[in-house]
C-alpha cells in the first residue's frame, strides 16, 4: 500500500515541521507584542484542548470552565503570596485543587442534562467569581491580588518561559486527547454523546465516565489558570471569573471543530491572533464583543461542526466514489425511518 | 432457583397505574413472549426490569438476586441485554463502532487495559457476519435502513455476551423477509442457551416462536402459559377485544 | 441580626420587588418551556428595553411605565422576527446550540448597546422617585408599588391570554406535549415565534420597571441573567405559575439577606438556592415530568 506509507510519511513530515515551528516561535517573533501574542495562542490552545474533553467527547456542554480557571488562578496565587510556594510547582498543584474541587461539583451538576446542566455550570461562574469578590480576607478581593514577578528575565523575554510551560501543558493534553480517542474509555463518551441511555443499557457506566472527563477537563484548566496567574502577575475576580473564558474555550473549539482532536487547536489558532490584531487595530472592546457574538453565531448557525469536519468532507468528496451500497438479496425493507438521536 | 420474576411490581406515573403489582416468572433456556393489548404496561415493565426506570415497589429477581434499583448498566453487566421499540443506536457512530461499545463483565485488569482489543473486533465482525451485514461495517448507523439498524441492534447487544435478552417488538416495522430472519436468529441463539423475552404484536411470530407466553393486561399478567393454550383463553380474547 | 421591624420592612419591599422578579422570569420560563431552549439573552433585552424606555420617556415626556405601550409591541414583533430569522435555524442539538447563539445574542446586544450608549449608568428619575406609602409601620416605595402593580397586571394579562386566547391553548399544550400538540395540528414554528414574541413582549415591561428602580449599564444583564435563572429552576423548568411564586420567594429572601448581610451575599443566595434546588429536587417547585430530562 505504497499510498497509505507515502502518507504517513507526509503526515510525519508536517508535524514535525509545526512542531519545531512551535518550539522556535519565540525566536522567530521578533518583538515582545508578538510573543505576548503567540504566549495568548498556546494557553488558549491549550484552554480549548482541555474543555473539548468533555464537551467534544460527550457532548455536555459545559459554560462554567471560567470557574475552574479562576480556581486554579487563585489557588496558585494565594499559595505564592501567602505561603511562599513556587509559582510553576503551584501552577501544577492547581490542577490537583480544582481536580479534588470538580468531584462533587461534577457530581452534582452531572445529576442534570442538557438545559439544566448548562444553568448548572453558568451558575458556577457566578458563584466562585462571589466567593472570590466576598472572601476579601483570602483573596483580597477586588482589591486584586498581585504576584511576584518571575525572575532572571528582561522586558523583552518575560513572555518565553510562560509560551513554554503553556506549549507543554498544550502537548499534555493533546496526548491525553489523543490516547482517550483511541481507548474504550473515549469510545463510551462518545456513545454517551449519540445515546446516553442506550449507552447505559450496554453496560457503560455513564455516571463515572462523565465525571472523569469533567474532573480532567477542569484540572488541565485549572493548571492553565495558575500559570496564567503567574504570568500576569495580577488577579482580580471579575477579570478572572468571566463566563467569557469559558465561551471563548467553547467558540474555539466549535469553529475548529469539536469531534476532531486538533478542532479547539485549530479553532484557538484562527481566533487569538486576529482578535488580537483587531483590538490593536480598532481597539474598543464593544467592538470585540459584538464581533465575538456575530462569529460564534455565524458558527452555531452555518457551520455547527467546525470546520476540520468541512474540510474533510470536501476531500472525500474528491476522493473515490462512495460504493453503492448494495441490498442483500432479501432486503426488500420499507424506507428507512430515522433513529432517534439523544436529545 | 428463580431464574427471572419480579413480585408485585409497580409503577405509577401521575394518576397512571402503568404496572400494577405484577407479579410473574419467565422460565430459563426458554423463548418467553410477552404480549397484550397496546398501552397494557408492556414496555414500562421492560423499563423497570432494566433499571431505566425505578419502581414504586415490588422486587425483581434475576438468578436469585434482586435487581430492583439497579442502575441499567449493573442490568447489562448482570447479563441481560435489550432493545428498543423504536430502534436506537449510535448514529454517528459506525457500524463496527457501535458493535464495540457494548462492555463484558470483565476483570479490573482488563478495563484498565482500555484500548480497542483485537479480538474484540474479532468477536464484533463474527456477530456481524451472523447477522449479515458484514459488509456495512464502515457505513454510519443512521445511513442503515431500518430493517439493517435492527439487525445491528441485536448483535450489538450480543457483544456484551448477554444470557437473557429482552426484545422490545423486534419485527416491529419490517418486512416478513427480515420478521422470519430475526425469528431464525432468536432460535438458533435460544438452542445456543440463551433465554429471551420478547415483546410482540407479531401473533404469528409469537405463536411459532416462543415456548412460554404472559399476557399483560392494564398493567399485570392476566394469563400465563403454552401457545396453544393462550390461543384458546377467554381472559385474553377478552383483554384484546374488550375492555 | 437586625431587628424583627427591620425584616419586616426588608420582606414586604421584597414582596414587591419578587412581584417584578416575577414578570422577568416568566417570559423567560415561557420560553423554556416553548422552544426548550434556555434563554440567554432574555435579560440583555430586558436591558435593551430599560434604555428604550430611557429614551422615549426623556424625548417623549411621558411617563416611564407608559411607554410600554410602545416597546411591549415592538419587542413582540422583535421577538417573532429574532426566532425566524435565528433560532428557527439550529439544526441538530438544539438546546446546547441555542445556549450559545442566544449567549452569541446577548453579547451583540450588550456591545451595541455599549457602542450607541456609552457603558456609562444610567437611571430614570421620577417625580415619585423618593416618595413612599406607609402601611402600618412598613415603609413602601412609591415606585416600587407601581412596578410591581403593572408587572402583575401584565402577568395577570399573560394568564389570561395562555389560558383562554387560541394561542396560549396552543402555547400550553407545545409546553406540555410537543408531539401531542404537532398531532392536532400546532404548527411547531409558528408557536415558538408567538412564544417567544410573548417572552420578549414581558421583557419589554420588565425593563420599563427596572428602569426606573435600578440604574443600568450594558453589562448588566450578566447579574440578572443569573438571577433569572436562578428563580425559574427553583420554580420549575416551563412552569409559569412556578416561576411567579419562586420570584417572589427569591425576592423576600434576597431581601432578607441583604439586611442581614451584604449585597455580596444577597447576590450570591440566589445560587445558593439555585445549587440545592438542583440537588434536593431538580425538577423544581412545579416543574414536575417537564423537567425530568432538562
Amino acid at each position: 500500500m505504497q499510498n497509505a506509507s507515502r502518507r504517513r510519511v507526509l503526515i510525519g513530515l508536517a508535524a514535525g515541521v509545526v512542531v519545531i515551528l512551535a518550539v522556535t516561535y519565540p525566536w522567530i517573533a521578533t518583538n515582545p507584542y508578538y510573543r505576548f501574542v503567540g504566549t495568548m495562542t498556546v494557553m488558549s490552545m491549550a484552554l480549548a484542548m482541555s474543555w473539548n474533553i468533555m464537551g467534544g467527547f460527550t457532548g455536555y456542554v459545559s459554560l462554567g470552565h471560567s470557574a475552574f480557571f479562576g480556581l486554579g488562578a487563585y489557588f496558585t496565587g494565594i499559595t505564592v503570596t501567602r505561603l511562599d510556594m513556587p509559582p510553576f510547582g503551584m501552577a501544577v498543584a492547581a490542577g490537583l485543587f480544582v481536580a479534588v474541587l470538580a468531584v462533587p461539583i461534577g457530581y452534582l451538576a452531572l445529576r442534570t442534562r442538557n438545559a439544566s446542566f448548562v444553568i448548572v455550570t453558568i451558575a458556577l461562574v457566578y458563584i466562585t467569581g462571589l466567593l472570590a469578590q466576598a472572601w476579601r480576607g483570602l483573596t483580597r478581593g477586588t482589591a486584586g491580588l498581585s504576584l511576584p514577578r518571575l525572575e532572571g528575565f528582561g522586558r523583552d523575554d518575560i513572555h518565553i518561559p510562560f509560551y513554554f510551560a503553556f506549549l507543554i501543558l498544550l502537548a499534555i493534553v493533546f496526548l491525553v486527547t489523543w490516547w482517550i480517542s483511541r481507548s474504550r474509555f473515549g469510545m463510551g463518551l462518545i456513545a454517551i454523546r449519540e445515546d446516553e441511555d442506550k449507552a447505559e443499557m450496554l453496560g457503560v457506566n455513564t455516571d463515572i465516565y462523565k465525571l472523569t472527563a469533567f474532573v480532567a477537563s477542569a484540572a488541565f484548566v485549572g493548571i492553565a489558570g495558575g500559570v496564567y496567574a503567574y504570568w500576569y502577575s495580577y488577579l482580580d475576580p471579575t477579570f478572572v471569573f468571566d463566563v467569557g473564558i469559558g465561551l471563548n474555550m467553547i467558540l474555539m473549539s466549535l469553529l475548529g471543530g469539536i469531534r476532531s482532536i486538533f478542532g479547539p487547536m485549530l479553532g484557538a489558532l484562527i481566533i487569538v491572533p486576529s482578535s488580537e490584531y483587531f483590538l490593536a487595530q480598532y481597539g474598543g472592546s464593544q467592538f470585540h464583543l459584538m464581533a465575538t457574538g456575530l462569529l460564534l453565531a455565524i458558527v452555531v448557525i452555518v457551520m455547527p461542526q467546525g470546520i476540520i469536519p468541512a474540510v474533510e468532507s470536501i476531500i472525500k468528496r474528491f476522493r473515490a466514489p462512495a460504493p453503492s451500497i448494495r441490498e442483500s438479496a432479501s432486503e426488500s425493507s420499507p424506507p428507512p425511518q430515522p433513529t432517534k438521536a439523544a436529545s | 432457583m428463580t431464574y427471572f420474576a419480579t413480585k408485585e411490581l409497580s409503577r405509577a406515573f401521575g394518576g397512571v397505574v402503568a404496572v400494577d403489582e405484577a407479579t410473574v416468572e419467565f422460565q430459563q433456556g426458554k423463548v418467553n413472549g410477552l404480549i397484550g393489548p397496546n398501552g397494557c404496561g408492556k414496555t414500562t415493565f421492560f423499563n423497570l426490569v432494566t433499571g431505566m426506570i425505578r419502581p414504586d415497589g415490588g422486587e425483581i429477581t434475576f438468578k436469585d438476586g434482586d435487581l430492583a434499583g439497579s442502575r441499567p448498566h449493573q442490568v447489562a453487566l448482570a447479563g441481560i441485554g435489550r432493545t428498543f421499540q423504536v430502534t436506537r443506536l449510535f448514529p454517528r457512530m459506525t457500524v463496527m463502532q457501535n458493535m464495540l461499545v457494548a462492555v463484558r463483565r470483565r476483570s479490573i485488569r482488563e478495563l484498565a487495559a482500555n484500548a480497542v482489543r483485537g479480538d474484540d473486533v474479532a468477536r464484533a465482525e463474527g456477530w456481524l457476519e451472523r447477522v449479515g451485514i458484514e459488509h456495512l461495517r464502515d457505513t454510519e448507523a443512521r445511513d442503515l435502513s431500518y430493517g439493517q439498524q435492527k439487525l445491528l441492534e441485536i448483535a450489538g447487544l450480543l457483544m456484551g455476551d448477554p444470557e437473557l435478552i429482552l426484545l422490545d417488538e423486534p419485527a416491529g416495522g419490517v418486512n416478513p423477509v427480515m420478521v422470519e430472519r430475526i425469528s431464525t436468529l432468536v432460535r438458533e441463539l435460544n438452542a445456543e442457551g440463551k433465554t429471551f423475552l420478547v415483546v410482540e404484536h407479531n401473533m404469528e411470530m409469537v405463536m411459532s416462536l416462543c415456548d412460554h407466553i404472559v399476557v399483560f393486561d392494564r398493567g399485570a399478567p392476566v394469563a400465563v402459559g403454552a401457545p396453544q393454550d393462550i390461543r384458546k383463553d377467554q381472559r385474553v380474547l377478552e383483554a384484546y377485544l374488550g375492555g | 441580626m437586625p431587628s424583627f421591624d427591620l425584616l419586616v420592612q426588608a420582606g414586604s419591599v421584597g414582596i414587591l420587588t419578587g412581584g417584578v422578579y416575577a414578570l422577568l422570569a416568566s417570559g423567560l420560563t415561557l420560553i423554556f418551556g416553548v422552544m426548550k431552549i434556555v434563554h440567554i439573552s432574555h435579560a440583555a433585552f430586558i436591558i435593551l428595553a430599560a434604555y428604550l424606555t430611557y429614551f422615549i420617556s426623556r424625548d417623549l415626556g411621558i411617563d416611564p411605565l407608559l411607554t410600554v405601550v410602545i416597546t411591549a409591541p415592538l419587542f413582540f414583533v422583535l421577538g417573532m422576527l429574532v426566532q425566524r430569522l435565528l433560532l428557527s435555524r439550529l439544526r441538530e442539538n438544539a438546546t446546547m446550540m441555542s445556549v450559545l447563539l442566544t449567549f452569541a445574542i446577548a453579547i451583540v446586544i450588550e456591545g451595541g448597546m455599549g457602542l450607541l450608549w456609552t457603558s456609562s449608568h444610567r437611571s430614570i428619575n421620577v417625580s415619585y422617585g423618593d416618595s413612599a406609602v406607609n402601611l402600618g409601620d412598613v415603609r413602601l416605595p412609591v415606585d416600587r408599588i407601581l412596578g410591581f402593580l403593572l408587572a402583575a397586571a401584565t402577568l395577570a394579562m399573560l394568564f389570561a391570554v395562555l389560558r383562554y386566547s387560541r394561542y396560549g391553548q396552543a402555547l400550553r399544550a407545545t409546553i406540555q406535549h410537543p408531539a401531542a400538540a404537532r398531532l392536532i395540528g400546532v404548527d411547531a414554528q409558528t408557536i415558538s415565534a408567538v412564544g417567544f414574541g410573548i417572552g420578549l413582549a414581558t421583557a419589554a415591561v420588565g425593563g420599563a420597571i427596572l428602569a426606573i428602580l435600578v440604574p443600568f449599564f450594558p453589562a448588566t444583564h450578566y447579574a440578572w441573567i443569573g438571577r433569572l435563572m436562578a428563580i425559574i429552576v427553583l420554580g420549575g423548568l416551563g412552569s409559569v405559575g412556578g416561576a411567579a411564586i419562586a420570584a417572589v420567594a427569591m425576592g423576600v429572601i434576597e431581601s432578607l439577606v441583604l439586611v442581614s448581610m451584604d449585597a455580596t451575599w444577597a447576590s450570591m443566595i440566589f445560587f445558593i438556592v439555585l445549587f440545592m434546588t438542583l440537588a434536593l429536587r431538580p425538577q423544581g417547585l412545579f416543574g414536575g415530568r417537564l423537567a425530568e430530562r432538562f
